[in-house]
């Protein structure tokens, strides 16, 4: 038992760490970006690019997958549409940046 | 004159030169054991060649006019997962190479009939630890369905269908996509008999927001003990809603089985992937009549981290797991309360092929044991069709 509470505190600590690497990256990639944030705050949350539908949906699961070539792309996204439950918008705006 | 298995001819006779080009291709890829596998499956074969003949007979539009703005292509494509797994648990070692391959054959942008099918090798030593090893390939499809995407709200899909319950057996059962090689002890609660239904199932987006998405799936299945095809009568439901920005997903399953014990089965489960960190936290609680439990899994993926970038393909892995058992256990269940945790470290060699590696141990009152895994993993697509010239 004492082990596997070891472990959970290791768990733990791996997601916080995670969370703190991920904040100072955050921290440098915002201050190199700092032109853009003005226009990309006063956007909507919804994804409005194929590769942020790509990050908030399939990357739920998988990573990119960036080996596919275009001749398989439609077929591929309609696998996904179905099985990640997208919507016709998300779709098209998937087969834009895989198959430009 | 090229090299054919026989059960290949229904398709040598429809195709032009290009074509049987490629499929030399995809012969001279597959490694000789794997077409060693599909010979054991005859329902492969004749599926494949029926899919194609209509698909080529069909040859419906294939894109809609607001389509042109890409490229895409719509081939049918033989995709999947494969992998390799040493898995030592509590001493004793097992040996077992699988491949999952996934057809997909579209008929049009809205039509696809797609199907996985499953060869899982399993061996070990004829005295578990000493002695040759013995075993034997496991076949199965795991799914056979023909779906209908209508429109955003509604997709009907139609036949052997994976049963949508909680995060594994739909999303994350593939070998090429899970963090850690094992499953989690509870992931077999909510899965029926054999892990898919037969009938029909509907799903889509129910409301799409800016800031959330409303998802569901929503099924029947008659019970059947067809060959190939085994399901049991069931009947349930999966929903979760996305918060967009922070990249949350909470859902909930239910699936109530309505034969022999009709009992209930519900699972709740988190999936988070925060946007300023390459992070990925996933945690699930099932409920059913054969017991509870919960599962907790985080991966963190170096690649923002200032390391040199061969390092940056590292990805670490933790998870624990608790189950407790109810009515003794039972139908892949453990019988007794169990507890495991697991840590893992996976390198991605490139974006489909992966190298895994894991320990965890085990705590139950009916024996510890420390469970070691390594693997292989990749995932492949190969188009079957020379791509419509527009």
């Amino acid at each position: 038992m004492n082990r596997y509470l070891v472990f959970l505190s290791l768990l733990i600590l791996l997601l916080i760490g995670g969370m703190g690497a991920g904040a100072l990256q955050q921290d440098r990639s915002e201050a190199v970006s700092n032109n853009k944030s003005a226009s990309s705050s006063n956007s909507p949350a919804k994804p409005v690019t194929g590769e942020e539908v790509f990050q908030a949906n399939c990357g739920r699961c998988h990573r990119p997958p960036m080996t596919i070539s275009q001749r398989t792309t439609g077929t591929i996204v309609m696998h996904m549409r179905v099985r990640a439950r997208l919507s016709r918008q998300d779709e098209q705006l998937l087969l834009k940046y895989m198959a430009p | 004159m090229l090299d054919f298995p026989s059960s290949y001819t229904p398709i040598k006779s429809m195709r032009d030169q290009g074509e049987l080009l490629l499929l030399k291709l995809f012969n001279e890829v597959m490694e000789p054991g794997i077409l060693g596998f599909f010979h054991q499956m005859r329902l492969l074969p004749l599926s494949v060649a029926l899919a194609l003949c209509l698909s080529a007979c069909s040859r419906m539009e294939a894109q809609d006019a607001n389509d042109d703005e890409n490229h895409a292509g719509y081939v049918p494509v033989l995709s999947g997962g494969a992998g390799y797994v040493h898995n030592v648990n509590g001493g004793v070692t097992s040996l077992e190479p699988q491949i999952n391959p996934v057809l997909l054959v579209p008929f049009g942008s809205h039509v696809l009939l797609e199907s996985r099918a499953e060869f899982i090798g399993f061996y070990q030593r004829e005295h578990q630890t000493s002695g040759p090893f013995t075993g034997k390939v496991f076949k199965n499809v795991d799914y056979a369905q023909v779906d209908w995407l209508a429109n955003t709200h509604v997709m009907v899909s139609a036949g052997k269908y994976l049963l949508p319950f909680g995060l594994y057996n739909e999303r994350l059962a593939p070998v090429w996509i899970r963090n850690l090689l094992d499953q989690p002890t509870d992931s077999n609660i909510g899965v029926g008999t054999s892990g898919a239904g037969d009938g029909l199932m509907l799903r889509g987006v129910a409301v799409e927001k800016p800031s959330y998405t409303l998802q569901y799936s929503a099924y029947f299945s008659a019970r059947s003990n067809i060959n190939q095809l085994q399901a049991a009568r069931t009947a349930g439901y999966d929903a979760s809603i996305f918060l967009t920005h922070p990249r949350l997903e909470i859902g909930t399953s239910y699936q109530r089985f309505l034969q022999d014990h009709q009992t209930n089965s519900v699972a709740a489960y988190v999936s988070w992937q925060p946007p300023a960190v390459p992070l990925d936290l996933k945690a699930e609680y099932d409920y059913t009549y054969s017991g509870n439990g919960y599962w907790l899994e985080t991966a963190y993926n170096f690649e923002k981290l200032p390391i040199p970038s061969f390092l940056q393909r590292l990805q670490a892995v933790g998870r624990m797991q608790q189950f407790f058992p109810l009515n003794g256990g039972g139908n892949g269940l453990p019988g007794v309360n169990t507890q495991r945790f697991d840590f893992g470290l996976n390198y991605y060699f490139r974006d489909n092929l992966r190298f895994m590696s894991s320990y965890g141990r085990t705590f139950s009152s009916q024996r510890d044991a420390n469970v070691w895994n390594l693997g292989l993993t990749y995932r492949f697509v190969l188009p079957l069709w020379p791509e419509r010239k527009k």
